[in-house]
């Protein structure tokens, strides 16, 4: 499964933060990982298209947490890893920076961090399939209820 | 108004704070609720939170309301106070509900609409009779419910996304044309509401107001005091994807995901004084979290609202004074609740007041019969 850049966070969201920050450690071990810029947390303010008349307006607000990195490989090969989440964990998010730069560059260490991402999207397919499940099980015609009216006056 | 200080009360307001988790620990359970039950046990509860309280953070909302022991007025106070303790980082850019994975898509409008109609989860249809045998439920039926559902519904292939359902009154000339707006949206959250305000600061104001606040408003215009006449066009609940610049590409990327309950009413239509022809008129409105009710609420004062400004409030609910300053929870709770805090200067005052007036009259009586 090749899967896009722009979906690697998603697909890495989906998986406990533990085993991700468990990769990331490891991988941290065996490259040089360096902060472009502290991780951090805090919030976003959610801007919405309005369905009415396509004017934008803020619902509210989210958590967000961004990092981004340089790692380096032993050989001096470097690639820059960022993350940006909706999420309150930064170190979760810097952990997901390591695993963005490593994939990215096809670093050591890329192989398993692709092995994680597909399970993540996995992890989503399945919960797509269920929410879908929401819809199959009610879906509605009332366009069948005046034949219905019909047959039961018969 | 004035306050005065007290002292005295420390040990006492100690003493509160212990009573009150006394209440919260007691009873014949040992075991405390966890956060995870009340997320998705209690998930309708947690979304009045997360909505109220401005921040789309369930399990903290599920926090608070263990804390505030499922007082949502409190624990939208305390989604707000810990809200505020956090920086602001960024603002997304516009996200378009359309990419919306619905979990619920209905129209009153039309028996079918493009992309179909799923009730999903609803007690629209219910009898409310009560279920007495979740009274004491067993858990192993509880976990069987869960995955009965997901072997007995069959996979099929529903659409990812669904179209607008008013896209298509749009095409048709039945609704006003779009002209959308080039000025920021409103930040309700730095900026005082100053009269008048433009409509993404109502927009926004409703959508962090207090469910019932906004129900009641919104109920006057039904009931008659205001002529609104909605027909829900489509409403939709869903997992939103935030979609956020990737920090080294700058390409958009999914960050995560937000359920949102979002509403369009399509009301009566008005005449043009020119040569246009008529349109229906249009409300929106949309939360945080699974709420229909506050959805459709909005949806018809945001309606009200936009008739109000450009006619002039004939019925409260077209009063964005009126509508946006009385629907905040916290707000309304907090000076509701601020009566039980000492008023002794105030009462002292009005008591001598009240005295002196007395005796002033009796003075004059007094001397009105001698």
């Amino acid at each position: 499964m090749n899967v896009a850049r722009n979906e690697w966070a998603a697909a890495l969201c989906a998986l406990p933060a533990s085993e991700v920050k468990h990769l990331a450690n490891v991988l941290s071990g065996e490259l040089e990982v360096r902060d472009v810029a502290l991780p951090h947390a805090g919030l976003g303010l959610l801007n919405l298209r309005d369905g009415a008349f396509e004017e934008s307006y803020f619902i509210g607000e989210i958590p967000v947490a961004r990092a981004e990195v340089i790692v380096r490989t032993a050989g001096g090969i470097e690639e820059r890893g960022g993350a940006l989440i909706v999420d309150d964990r930064a170190q979760f998010a810097r952990s997901i920076a390591i695993l963005d730069a490593v994939m990215a560059g096809k670093l050591p260490g890329s192989v398993p961090a692709m092995t994680l991402v597909q399970r993540g999207m996995e992890v989503r397919q399945q919960k797509q399939i269920e929410r879908k499940k929401l819809l199959t099980a009610t879906r509605v015609d009332f366009s069948l209820l005046g034949q219905e009216d019909d047959e039961d006056e018969q | 108004m004035s306050y005065v200080a007290i002292k005295g009360g420390k040990a006492a307001i100690d003493g509160a704070a212990a009573t009150t988790d006394y209440l919260r620990c007691k009873g014949s359970l040992n075991e405390p609720l966890t956060l995870a039950m009340i997320e998705e046990q209690l998930r309708l509860l947690t979304s009045r939170v997360v909505s109220e309280g401005g921040l789309y953070h369930p399990r903290l909302a599920a926090l608070a309301l263990k804390q505030f022991q499922g007082d949502t007025l409190e624990a939208a106070f305390a989604l707000r106070a810990y809200r505020s303790t956090k920086p602001r980082l960024l603002e997304t850019p516009v996200q378009d509900t359309a990419n919306m994975r619905c979990i619920r898509r209905i129209s009153s409008a039309f028996k079918e609409v493009p992309g179909g109609q799923y009730l999903g989860a609803t007690y629209d249809y219910a009898l409310r009779l009560l279920q007495l045998d979740l009274a004491n439920e067993d858990p192993e039926a509880f976990k069987a419910v869960a995955q009965s559902f997901l072997q007995d519904t069959p996979d099929s292939e529903v659409p990812d996304n669904f179209p607008k359902v008013i896209d298509a009154l749009r095409a048709e000339g039945l609704l006003p044309p779009v002209a959308p707006s080039r000025a920021a949206a409103f930040d309700i959250t730095r900026d005082p509401l100053v009269f008048p305000v433009p409509r993404s600061a109502a927009l926004a104001t409703m959508a962090r107001a207090e469910t019932g606040g906004l129900l009641a408003m919104a109920y006057s215009n039904m009931r008659g005091y205001g002529d609104v006449h909605p027909t829900v066009a489509e409403l939709r609940v869903g997992y939103l994807p935030v979609m956020l610049p990737h920090p080294v590409t700058g390409e958009l990327m999914e960050a995560g995901e937000v359920l949102v309950t979002e509403c369009e009413v399509v009301a009566m239509y008005e005449g043009t004084n020119g040569d246009e022809l008529p349109t229906f008129t249009l409300g929106y409105g949309a939360c945080f979290g699974h709420n229909e009710v506050k959805a459709i609420s909005m949806a018809i004062l945001d309606r009200a609202l936009q008739k109000g400004m450009q006619d002039g409030p004939t019925n409260p609910s077209e009063d964005p004074e009126f509508v946006l300053l009385h629907v905040d929870g916290v707000d309304s709770m907090g000076f509701a609740s601020h009566y039980k805090m000492p008023h002794y200067v105030t009462f002292q005052s009005d008591m001598d007041r009240l005295r002196t007036t007395q005796q002033k009259i009796k003075e004059q009586d007094t001397e009105e019969t001698a």
